[in-house]
């Protein structure tokens, strides 16, 4: 494993925080604003707030993290805001002073990092998986209480947050390809992911079997790791840019017309590895080709033109914006161009590019927090009377189905894919 | 057709007939250091409303302020002295297609009479306020003069304003207790260029009221609906030959926009009328008040929409329980009626119907007595003004008038 | 009182949990979306009409100024608590209470934002007409607080046309009812003065608004123009033929650029002004009166004039529309803008001088405004950065304003006095005119603890009443 550096280059904040103008339209856009209705806890107080800490007005103490902590990083103001305002690389960079400068309560410390370790290596987090495996089917609570994943899950509250660690990783396919069904429409390199190879193996495998049926060939090529997303939103800017260049040097080949995610958060950041190398010589040309590369898997079918299914679904069907597709990559018709194919009885939700509290390990590391916006959430799923709720992001899925268990609704959360899978498959 | 006025109830120890703002100040400043009660006074056409002011007093007439200060059909905005009446008014604009939409038919109506200041201090309205609301959402500017001598303004010439205070609002419907109106502004709106009334006629109340709600739940939007008692119809047309309730929708338009209410109220519609027959028929209604005996007990009614039927049965219940005739008109849609109680010789009767009217009346209607024998005014509120507004139009009164010398006992004894 | 005294009675009164007293909290409650900067000794945020009531008292009892806020997306300073004190922060009164569909009324605590009204009732058939541009985060509460107009309100009028009652507690802490259902009361009006007086008379705690039938058919044009007097032109046009749309909005040819580069409205780049025109009503009266605007605008030399054919064409129109303002922060770290109102027919001569001023003052000024209502919005461009650059810029703001007064205007449309105007209210009103409307502040604010230093000028302030009490708080 290639060690973590320093980061590059902080970007330039006082550029970024001085494009706003602080008009306030981003406010109702904010899912904690909602919630809790604080200007701290706003976007636009919280680039205030960065402002402040950077001209040296307010001392980057307590008071002013856990107001920076409890931004989901949902971009939904990025979607409000009329100035174009990067609220994103604000929070980003923000986030990574934090972790340079701040000092965290010490157990908060270790457990942090802990857990990026952890997924920033397949091999350790196949290790702590199938801890967490035994944990589930074994009930050997006490030896899987002192595994860090445990504590990134923080399973003691939320265990219904926490993935169900499938019998099957999928690191087992890395480096295999599959083979296009009739012509080859396209050839791509497909992103595992760390969480979704441990409890969403399943579901990457549905993934490749609708781009095969579409014509697709799927590689998944062997070297890849992390995307980075969570040690970019959490301020590990070293660690998440040497993760990236293992992903471009592992993904980026000549023959390959996308390299596509069924993680909208991974995606988020694999278009942004450009402006992550930026200032890396070495890597900038190559980071800026692969991020222009990436596609989200929904994207890419849309675009390619999906073939109609085998069959369509009777039930009800309701689409969440994961925010990292909707507000990171302004892709929304995509995927509900995807269900109208299998769904004629498709729903809009209201609201349904608000984030539902999942937004990376936020739903553990601000859980009271995240399951207050969770059941706001809930009202506008109830209220669509659907009886399939289709989201395209695991960590959302996740997150949705913890809060369908909390309401006691009677409602399946499914990831467009295997919903395009079982209509394919006509299961 | 246009009724005498009505002249004040007592001779004034005095008229003044400032002209202008500075000599409306000087006279207002000595009456205040003396104390000397003032009227102000238009076309004298709503002095019988509320308490009539104890003599002595000034009588301010505003019979010389009748400039106009500026009128640029183009802007749709006009400013006017406070002593131009309705109908001159009228006659300034028509010619560029332009109306002030309190009286559509001020030319026949005694209210076309009615001054500028009249029309502000009373917050009149008619059925055009149907469509255009009342003064309140057209008066863009006026110019007072307060009960002390300090000449104010509030707002300006333009249609869209939130500089200082809104004295439009406070002085609109304050019946000259707060200060004398000198000038106004007002925002104009295009005439109709052609128009068409749909008489509908219905046995009964409910009939009536469930075509207004079928209206107010389309998308149509008339000039005006009213409707109208069979005691009112008989009234207006002088005879009692149709018993049932009235409907009458004026709308305006393209024929293919006509043809849509056409469409609209079908069957539901008796008769059609345009030109001259419209005309009389709107300015018999805008003249409803002038044309009722002089011993009707007449009062306001607001209520919220859904409330609209159940003060009309109310009034009903109350005339036929005292076996007096009533009268009724209004805005169904707005939720302001016109109710005139007729006991003839027995005026106490109509008093006991208002207190009956009140009583069963939903506790959202408001109900303000506009004509009553002034033998009767004492033993009765004429106003329903709640404790707390009440404290605060006092506090404002003060404010404005610190010797109360301006329509003292109008609004408070 | 000392601070720490009133600081537990506060907590007695909302709960410790509602009560902001560090500064790095008070920091983020010292703005809004305007220019002014002042912060509050408190923040408060009430969940009850009695918790007002008691903050009010308490602040009366203490002379300590009470501001109300909303979202804080005001531009005229109206919740910047210049001399200090408690802001009343209505975040957590955001409660649609009642929504009476017989009688197109709804009843909403204050912090209701505005969108989210009509989109409650939007099912129905209804919606809330005023329609600020920032109406996705402003609260119902501000809008009443400075009788908040939008590019609807043109056919529509602005919230005093829409408010017809009012819960408002006042200084001294009482509790009274203005208003009602009813769409007039005996008595003056009371509701329609407190409309737009900027929290200096009371503290609204409940709104009673009136909700608009959503119309059967609505149709947005865009008439391009490559002479700006034109479009000036064509708005009397319009008028003068009898139509009065629901919207007729005015983008000079600069500020359309910067639009276009923000929100991709696919607004013409090399045009020198546009005209945004919604006509809404009955279908006939709206096919009708497309018609006729379109001839309006051929007279008057439009290059083009494009009808939106689908609702997605149509929110696209509106949507670099409702953004300008903020769109111009991509390319302005800063600017000003300001809200004068003209006659209409004034327009063509009013942004030509606007250009002179532009001139003289080396700056940048957009203009995006109602031209149906004459309401200017010129966009001054700056670098707050640069003292001198800023203070040019609030004197050109002041020049223009000026020229609107001398042509009959008047110096804020919508925005309000607030804190940014307040100084220049003798341009339009003479000492006599803002002494009657001290009196009326005076009688219902004695302590002059609402709101102070705000809308009128010159008058004895909470300022003077408390500096001894708290020297050195007030920034």
């Amino acid at each position: 494993m290639p060690s973590a550096t320093e980061p590059v280059t902080p970007p330039q904040l006082d550029e970024l925080y001085r494009t706003c103008v602080h008009c306030g339209l981003c406010l109702q856009a904010c899912p904690t604003y909602r919630e809790l209705g604080l200007e701290m806890d706003s976007p636009r107080g919280r680039i205030r707030q960065v402002m402040l800490v950077e001209t040296g007005q307010l001392d980057l103490g307590p008071g002013v993290v856990e107001h920076l902590d409890r931004c989901l990083a949902c971009r939904a103001c990025e979607t409000a805001c009329p100035s174009g305002v990067r609220y994103g690389e604000i929070i980003e960079s923000a986030r990574a002073r934090i972790e340079q400068q701040y000092r965290r309560p010490l157990p908060a410390r270790v457990a942090r990092r802990i857990g990026y370790r952890i997924i920033a290596d397949f091999k350790l987090l196949a290790h702590a998986a199938t801890l967490l495996r035994f944990y589930q089917r074994s009930g050997a609570r006490r030896l899987a209480q002192s595994s860090g994943i445990l504590r990134l899950f923080r399973l003691q509250q939320t265990e219904s947050l926490a993935p169900q660690i499938e019998d099957d990783f999928f690191f087992r396919e890395l480096g295999n390809s599959f083979p296009a069904e009739g012509a080859r429409r396209a050839r791509v390199a497909f992103l595992a992911g760390c969480i979704a190879s441990v409890a969403f193996a399943e579901l990457n495998r549905a993934t490749i079997r609708v781009l095969q049926k579409n014509g697709v060939e799927v590689w998944v090529p062997e070297a890849q790791g992390c995307c980075g997303a969570l040690h970019v939103h959490a301020g590990l800017q070293a660690e998440a840019q040497q993760l990236a260049r293992q992903n471009i040097h592992a993904m980026l080949a000549s023959d390959v017309d996308a390299i596509v995610t069924n993680a909208a958060g991974c995606g988020t950041t694999l278009k942004e590895y450009g402006a992550l190398l930026a200032a890396d010589p070495a890597f900038a040309a190559r980071a800026g080709e692969f991020a222009a590369r990436v596609r989200d898997v929904n994207e890419f079918l849309a675009a390619l033109g999906a073939r109609p299914p085998a069959r369509t679904l009777a039930a009800r069907v309701t689409y969440q914006d994961p925010c990292h597709l909707a507000h990171g990559q302004r892709v929304r018709s995509a995927p509900r161009e995807l269900l109208r194919l299998i769904a004629p009885n498709f729903v809009e939700m209201p609201r349904a590019d608000s984030c539902c509290g999942s937004a990376g390990i936020y739903n553990i590391a601000q859980n009271e927090l995240s399951m207050q916006i969770l059941d706001t959430k809930m009202n506008d799923v109830a209220a669509t009377q659907a009886e399939i709720l289709a989201t395209a992001n695991v960590g959302c899925m996740l997150q949705l189905r913890a809060g369908i268990a909390r309401r006691g609704l009677n409602i399946q959360v499914r990831h467009v894919m295997e919903l395009l899978d079982d209509a394919c498959r006509g299961a | 057709m246009i009724a005498a006025e009505h002249k004040l109830h007592a001779a004034p120890a005095e008229v003044a007939t400032p002209a202008g703002e500075s000599e409306a100040a000087e006279i207002l400043r000595e009456c205040s250091r003396f104390k000397t009660a003032v009227v102000p006074c238009g076309s004298g056409l709503h002095q019988h409303i509320g308490l009539a002011p104890q003599p002595p007093f000034v009588a301010l007439k505003s019979e010389r302020l009748t400039q106009v200060e500026y009128y640029d059909p183009g802007d749709l905005t006009i400013g006017v002295g406070a002593g131009m009446t309705l109908r001159e008014l009228d006659a300034l604009v028509k010619p560029h297609g332009q109306w002030l939409p309190v009286l559509a038919f001020p030319d026949r109506a005694s209210g076309g009479n009615a001054t500028i200041g009249g029309l502000l201090a009373t917050a009149m309205h008619g059925p055009l306020k149907h469509a255009f609301g009342g003064v309140r959402e057209f008066c863009i500017g006026v110019r007072f003069v307060t009960g002390d001598g300090m000449r104010a303004k509030g707002g300006g010439r333009v249609v869209k304003n939130v500089a200082g205070y809104d004295l439009m609002k406070l002085l609109i419907g304050s019946y000259g207790t707060l200060g004398v109106i000198t000038s106004a502004s007002f925002k104009l709106f295009p005439r109709p260029r052609q128009t068409a009334t749909f008489v509908c006629r219905f046995p009964g109340l409910q009939n009536a009221m469930a075509v207004r709600d079928a209206l107010m739940a389309s998308p149509l939007a008339p000039l005006a609906l009213e409707i109208i008692s069979p005691g009112a119809a008989a009234l207006l047309h002088g005879h009692a030959d149709d018993a049932g309730w009235r409907v009458l929708l004026r709308a305006s338009g393209s024929d293919q926009q006509l043809a849509r209410y056409r469409d609209h109220l079908g069957n539901a519609a008796s008769a059609e009328l345009t030109g001259e027959d419209e005309a009389a028929a709107w300015s018999l209604l805008e003249n409803f008040e002038s044309a009722l005996p002089p011993d009707a007990v007449v009062v306001a009614v607001s209520c919220p929409l859904s409330d609209v039927a159940q003060v009309l049965r109310s009034a009903e219940r109350a005339a036929l329980e005292r076996k007096i005739s009533w009268a009724g008109i209004g805005r169904a849609c707005t939720g302001s009626l016109l109710i005139a109680f007729l006991g003839g010789s027995r005026p106490e009767q109509s008093i006991s119907a208002v207190h009956a009217l009140r009583a069963s009346a939903p506790p959202s209607a408001n109900a303000v007595i506009r004509r009553c024998p002034d033998s009767l005014k004492a033993g009765i509120a004429l106003w329903q003004l709640r404790e707390g507004e009440l404290e605060i139009m006092r506090t404002f009164k003060n404010a404005l008038d610190p010797a109360w010398i301006l329509n003292r006992g109008r609004y408070f004894v | 009182m000392r601070l720490s005294a009133i600081r537990a009675k506060l907590t007695a009164i909302c709960g410790s949990r509602a009560v902001l007293h560090s500064k790095e909290d008070l920091l983020l409650y010292e703005y809004d979306a305007g220019l002014a900067r002042a912060r509050p000794d408190f923040v408060v945020f009430p969940s009850t009409t009695e918790q007002v009531a008691a903050v009010v008292a308490l602040a009366s009892e203490s002379g300590l100024p009470v501001v109300a806020r909303g979202a804080g997306t005001g531009l005229s300073g109206g919740a910047i608590p210049r001399s200090g004190g408690i802001v009343l922060a209505f975040a957590r009164m955001n409660r649609i209470l009642e929504v009476d569909v017989a009688n197109q009324r709804a009843v909403v605590q204050p912090g209701v934002v505005n969108l989210e009204l009509s989109e409650h009732v939007r099912p129905l058939g209804f919606y809330f007409a005023p329609d600020p541009s920032s109406q996705k985060a402003c609260t119902i509460g501000g809008n009443v607080a400075e009788n908040s107009g939008g590019p609807h309100t043109l056919a529509s009028g602005v919230t005093v046309n829409h408010v017809t009652g009012l819960e408002v507690v006042l200084a001294d802490g009482r509790i009274v009812e203005l208003g009602g259902k009813s769409s007039e009361a005996a008595g003056y009006d009371l509701t329609g003065f407190f409309v737009g007086s900027e929290g200096t008379l009371g503290i609204t705690t409940k709104i009673m608004v009136k909700l608009t039938r959503v119309p059967e058919h609505v149709s947005t044009l865009l008439a391009i123009y490559n002479d700006v007097r034109d479009a000036g032109n064509t708005v009397v046009e319009i008028t003068s033929a009898g139509i009065t749309p629901a919207a007729l909005e005015m983008m000079d040819g600069w500020t359309l650029r910067a639009v276009e580069a923000a929100a991709h409205a696919g607004y013409p780049q090399d045009a020198a002004a546009v005209l945004l025109i919604e006509l809404e009503g009955l279908r006939e009266t709206v096919d009708e009166q497309v018609l006729a605007v379109e001839a309006a605008c051929a007279r008057q030399n439009a290059r083009e004039v494009r009808i939106a054919q689908n609702d997605a064409e149509r929110q696209r129109l509106w949507y670099g529309r409702k953004n300008a303002f903020a769109a111009i922060g991509r390319i302005s770290p800063s600017y000003y803008t300001q809200d004068g109102v003209i006659p209409r027919t004034r327009i063509p001569q009013t942004l030509e001088h606007i250009q002179q001023v532009a001139a003289r003052y080396s700056l940048t000024i957009g203009n995006v405004f109602h031209a149906g209502d004459g309401n200017l919005h010129p966009l001054i461009l700056f670098d707050d950065r640069s003292p001198a650059e800023t203070e040019k810029s609030i004197q050109a703001g002041k020049e223009i304003l000026q020229y609107c007064i001398s042509v009959g205007g008047s110096l804020t449309g919508e925005h309000g006095v607030g804190i940014e105007k307040r100084d220049l209210m003798p341009m339009l009103f003479s000492d006599e005119e803002l002494q009657v409307m001290r009196r009326l502040r005076e009688a219902l604010n004695p302590r002059g603890t609402l709101n102070p230093e705000k809308l009128i000028p010159g008058a004895r302030t909470c300022m003077e009443i408390r500096t001894p009490q708290f020297p050195g708080v007030v920034s």
